[in-house]
């Protein structure tokens, strides 16, 4: 046995027995990780040009993005990462680096990348011969910035898979339109996506199809040709595809969809590895509030009277209207309160569905005039626009709208409170994320490759809040969290608001359709000119650090020269749930609080202990577990930070077995009365039978 | 036709202590193993020195499922005379069949017909294995109607089996598991001890209500008769353990693991335990932590998701006291 391994198992081990945290164990394991599995296997070099000149002429590297540079630059760069002494604080974190994104002999014997290495490699891939760039890059990345995991995992290497890894879909109701689409899942498969696809725009089961009455098997028979596709197409086995259906409540095939995942569902419909989420407008919501009723209504009906899809109209606007058409089929009644209380079921047995609030969405989508976000994608953080191709028989060309790739990168709050200059940082992210976007065509999904170019769409999110609370001995969910969260997330739309704006300076060229939005209008910027500075308490001060508060007077000056010069990037802001990266960079994950102070984390094919970042035995009272944080508080912090993200936050709630689905049902509504966007998972903790035996006997 | 007068099982009015603690408790973690793509251990078990210990390890934990399923709980149920205690130990007996199925998913996945086969009629002939069965099955099939000693017996028995005999087969899983190998068939057994470990639990509580009415001399004969019985088992189960781990060189870990669940299975049952604590294996201790460890959403099936309580939404739902 590894004894690497069994020292850090046996972190957790003394940690449930005694209460101690004995982390100089988990020193002693990455220590001999080193020992035993990393030196033993790292190939010997005598300098950084011999180490390129053989990554390159064995194809491990592409030979284009180096041969933009002067080798001098390149030994320049590489002694500016390795002049950080970077060393890993954690086993998690040494071990996921080298398991999984470190370059590796292709008989996987050898290692060929150390972390700094990694860097290098991806800042030299991104700037495309921009030594500046690069070496902010560099810079960035050491210190606070880490690009999601394709772009991190893939940049420079010569057989790779892509570097983006989201995308959303839009079918239609139409045979064409399915089969295009499932052709396009198993294509994003194939390079590692997760796929999110739209639903709602399909007729239900039970429809006419060229007017003939019972003719349509509704969305459920699609979602298993999806989630077949997804299985089938698996990255060479190494993982198998992962996918999303989105469906509006309002669709006449809801109760089946919700049922879908639970587990005792029948086979015919139980969809096991496809997840599932649900459009709600607030409609919903306020005839559930009046304990009414609510109608189910077949899309298809709804293209034919008004010639726009489900997804296309507001359901919230439009309701009565369709209750008084008399060509819109009421399908079905159903109690909104009843058919709420088993979507918590399905929640509570499965952790699906999750749930979009359309209107809380939509109504402040700077792109409103533009079009409407119809759902999410696969961690429902990404909230774009979609326009519906229309695809053709095989004699007729195509045309095609837009759907949604996204690259997504996240910043280090903790490191980032401690870097000289947070503008920087922000606007070195933005421009990676740029350079991503530009260097990225998905050919085969032509509807993917126009948005994106016309688009230039990124995702800069965040992580390690919970950590960085912890090391300022603020409390996760208290008042001044949810301050800081305002500031911080604040500095952070600003910043990349501004450094999108530079670009399109620069450039010359804004996102498409920038005039329609309420950015060149100018009224995306009232919440901020309009609002009533605060003073700001020194404990948030103090833990936002170098990070600035945007003044009124600041957020005046961008929003002339927003309006003056554009904006290069339709969408900037999302924060993703981050996995992996978080755990490399020693990272609390997203802005979620943690679920354990010393975390089992079983990846497909591993079980790591990892106690969290900045942990000690004095201040573990202040990593409250996840289930421990008061839900309402959990969503109030999410809701601050919601107001300054233009895309979506992914957030997770987490509650204990002993509640009901009518407490579940209740923090939902409290989220989307906040204005939260979007809820991911719910997970629970099950008590353990200790616990709730203890305390009776 | 008989003359008797039967009594229907009345849940508005709690007979029994923790029965419904109980069976909320089972339902709420419901499971079959279809739910684990096993399938996704196959690459790696084509590869694996030790598939025969592994594969008796399973074979064996199937015959001891199976024996607590047609006879232990089976048994223990019908002679139990409070009726809410009596289903709830009915509900574990299904549970018991889950179990010795879900081996037969992984044969199944893993396995070739001919293989099974083989395994099936080594589980007939190997000793040790037919010595426990035998044992703990004698015991089961003496209970008698109206005897509290023989019930009492009985559910010694079944604790010792559920909380004790079984470890000496969990540990593998756990141990390969916990280092990143054949995952999901581990996944499947720590979904199988989360079930054993209420299971163990309730059956002892049981047998503690049951002890509690005895005489002090009969309670010190029965005390006498249990430790005997555990280590009569305990002797055993060293042999077995080196008959099946003899090729891997687990053995005095496996040993130390089973001392530690013997201990358990003491305190399930109310009595001190008798080993001395010593140091088991971390990654086997991590294995059987249950309180939900934090999956990568792109992988598998957390082991943390469980049945809803229904309540439903009402005005109130919409005010928040903040």
């Amino acid at each position: 046995m590894k004894t690497y391994l069994k020292l850090n198992n046996d972190v957790l081990n003394s940690y449930s027995t005694t209460g101690q945290l004995e982390l100089e164990k988990d020193r002693e394991a990455t220590r001999r990780y080193f020992l035993e599995y990393v030196n033993v296997r790292l190939r010997y070099f005598i300098d950084i040009e011999e180490k390129i000149r053989y990554l390159v002429d064995e194809g491990y590297y592409e030979k284009e993005f180096i041969d933009m540079y002067d080798m001098e630059f390149i030994k320049q760069l590489y002694k500016k990462a390795y002049d950080y002494n970077f060393r890993f604080p954690s086993f998690m974190s040494a071990s996921k680096f080298y398991d999984s994104y470190a370059m590796k002999s292709r008989d996987g014997e050898e290692i060929l990348e150390k972390y700094e290495d990694r860097i290098v490699i991806i800042a030299l891939y991104l700037a495309q011969g921009d030594t500046v760039l690069a070496e902010r890059s560099v810079e960035a990345m050491m210190e606070a910035y880490q690009p999601a995991t394709p772009t991190a995992l893939n940049s420079g290497k010569k057989a790779r898979g892509e570097l983006v890894s989201c995308f959303k879909l839009s079918m239609d109701d139409s045979m064409n339109s399915i089969s295009e689409n499932i052709g396009y899942c198993l294509e994003l498969s194939r390079l590692g996506g997760g796929v999110g696809v739209n639903l709602t725009d399909l007729r239900p089961l039970g429809d006419p199809i060229k007017e003939i009455l019972n003719r349509a098997s509704g969305v459920i028979p699609v979602a298993k040709l999806l989630e077949n596709s997804f299985s089938y197409s698996n990255q060479l086995g190494q993982r198998n595809g992962s996918g999303v259906v989105y469906l509006n409540v309002f669709h006449a095939d809801i109760e089946n969809f919700i049922s879908s995942k639970k587990p005792n569902a029948d086979d015919k419909i139980r969809l096991a590895t496809l997840s599932t989420g649900i459009i709600i407008p607030s409609i919903f919501f306020e005839l559930m509030k009046r304990d009414k009723d609510i109608v189910l209504f077949s899309p298809y009906d709804i293209f034919k009277e008004y010639g726009k899809r489900m997804s296309e109209i507001s359901i919230t606007e439009m309701y009565y209207e369709l209750l008084d058409n008399p060509n819109i089929r009421k399908i079905k009644r159903l109690n909104a309160r009843k058919l709420y209380t088993e979507v918590k079921k399905a929640q509570f047995e499965s952790g699906y569905p999750f749930e979009i609030f359309d209107d809380n969405v939509n109504k402040v989508h700077p792109l409103k005039n533009i079009g409407r976000v119809k759902m999410s994608n696969l961690c429902t953080e990404i909230l774009q626009v979609q326009e519906t191709s229309i695809i053709t028989d095989q004699d007729k060309p195509n045309e095609y709208g837009l759907d949604v790739s996204c690259n997504l990168g996240s910043i280090d709050i903790h490191a980032a409170s401690k870097v000289k200059d947070f503008e920087k940082l922000v606007d070195t992210a933005m421009h990676l994320l740029t350079n991503v976007s530009q260097m990225t065509h998905i050919k085969n999904v032509p509807s993917v490759a126009k948005a994106n170019k016309l688009m230039h769409s990124v995702g800069l999110g965040c992580m390690n809040l919970h950590g960085h609370l912890v090391t300022e001995g603020i409390m996760y969910g208290s008042k001044e969290s949810v301050d800081f969260m305002d500031c911080f997330m604040e500095a952070m739309n600003y910043y990349s608001l501004k450094s999108s704006m530079e670009i399109a300076k620069e450039n010359g060229e804004s996102f498409y359709r920038f005039e329609d939005s309420d950015y060149a209008s100018g009224i995306y910027f009232d919440q901020y000119v309009n609002k009533i500075e605060e003073e700001v308490s020194p404990a948030v001060l103090k833990a936002l650090g170098n990070v600035p508060i945007i003044t009124t007077k600041m957020w005046e000056t961008l929003k002339q020269d927003v309006m003056q010069y554009g904006l290069f990037h339709s969408y900037r802001l999302a924060i993703a749930p981050t996995g992996s990266i978080s755990y490399i960079r020693s990272c609390t994950a997203s802005i979620s609080p943690s679920t354990e102070r010393v975390e089992v984390r079983d990846y497909a094919d591993s079980r790591t202990i990892y106690p969290m970042p900045h942990l000690t035995n004095e201040n573990s009272h202040l990593y409250v577990e996840a289930y421990d944080v008061n839900p309402y508080d959990l969503i109030d912090l999410y809701a601050a930070s919601q107001k300054h993200v233009d895309q979506g936050i992914s957030m997770t709630l987490y509650v204990t077995d002993n509640w009901t689905t009518e407490q579940l049902a209740k923090i939902y509504i409290y989220a989307w009365t906040k204005g939260i966007k979007s809820v991911y998972y719910v997970r629970q903790r099950l008590q353990s039978l200790e616990e709730c035996v203890a305390c009776q006997i | 036709m008989s003359n008797l007068i039967y009594e229907a099982v009345n849940w508005n009015k709690p007979t029994s202590e923790l029965a419904q603690v109980f069976w909320d408790q089972q339902w709420k973690q419901i499971w079959f193993p279809e739910e684990i793509a096993v399938s996704k251990d196959v690459k790696q078990w084509q590869s694996f020195e030790h598939q025969d210990t592994y594969k008796k390890v399973f074979a064996g934990l199937t015959l001891l499922d199976t024996v607590q399923t047609n006879i232990g709980m089976n048994r223990v149920a019908a002679y139990t005379t409070d009726l809410q205690e009596k289903a709830v130990l009915t509900v574990f007996d299904a549970f018991e069949a889950i179990h010795a199925k879900s081996y037969s998913y992984i044969f199944t996945t893993l396995c070739t017909n001919e293989e099974i086969d083989e395994l099936f009629e080594w589980v007939k002939k190997n000793e040790y294995l037919q010595y426990k069965a035998n044992k703990i099955g004698d015991i089961y099939n003496s209970i008698e109607e109206g005897d509290s000693e023989s019930l009492w017996k009985a559910m010694f028995s079944s604790v010792m089996l559920e909380s004790f005999l079984f470890y000496s087969g969990f540990f593998y899983p756990l141990y390969l598991g916990g280092q990143g190998f054949l995952r999901n068939s581990a996944e499947i057994i720590s979904l199988i001890l989360r079930d054993e470990s209420i299971h163990g639990v309730a059956v002892g509580f049981f047998a503690q209500n049951l002890y509690k009415q005895f005489s002090k001399e009969k309670q010190e004969e029965l005390k006498l008769w249990g430790y005997e019985l555990l280590l009569d088992l305990y002797q055993n189960e060293m042999n077995y353990t080196d008959d099946v781990y003899a090729e891997t060189g687990l053995s005095p870990e496996v040993k130390a693991y089973v001392r530690y669940n013997a201990n358990k299975a003491l305190m399930n049952v109310g009595f001190e335990s008798m080993f001395p604590e010593e140091e088991v294996n971390p990654i086997v201790m991590n294995g059987i932590r249950n309180e939900g460890s934090t999956y990568d959403f792109f992988s598998q099936k957390g082991s943390t998701y469980a049945k809803a309580k229904v309540a439903p939404i009402t005005d109130d739902t919409f005010n928040f006291n903040r």
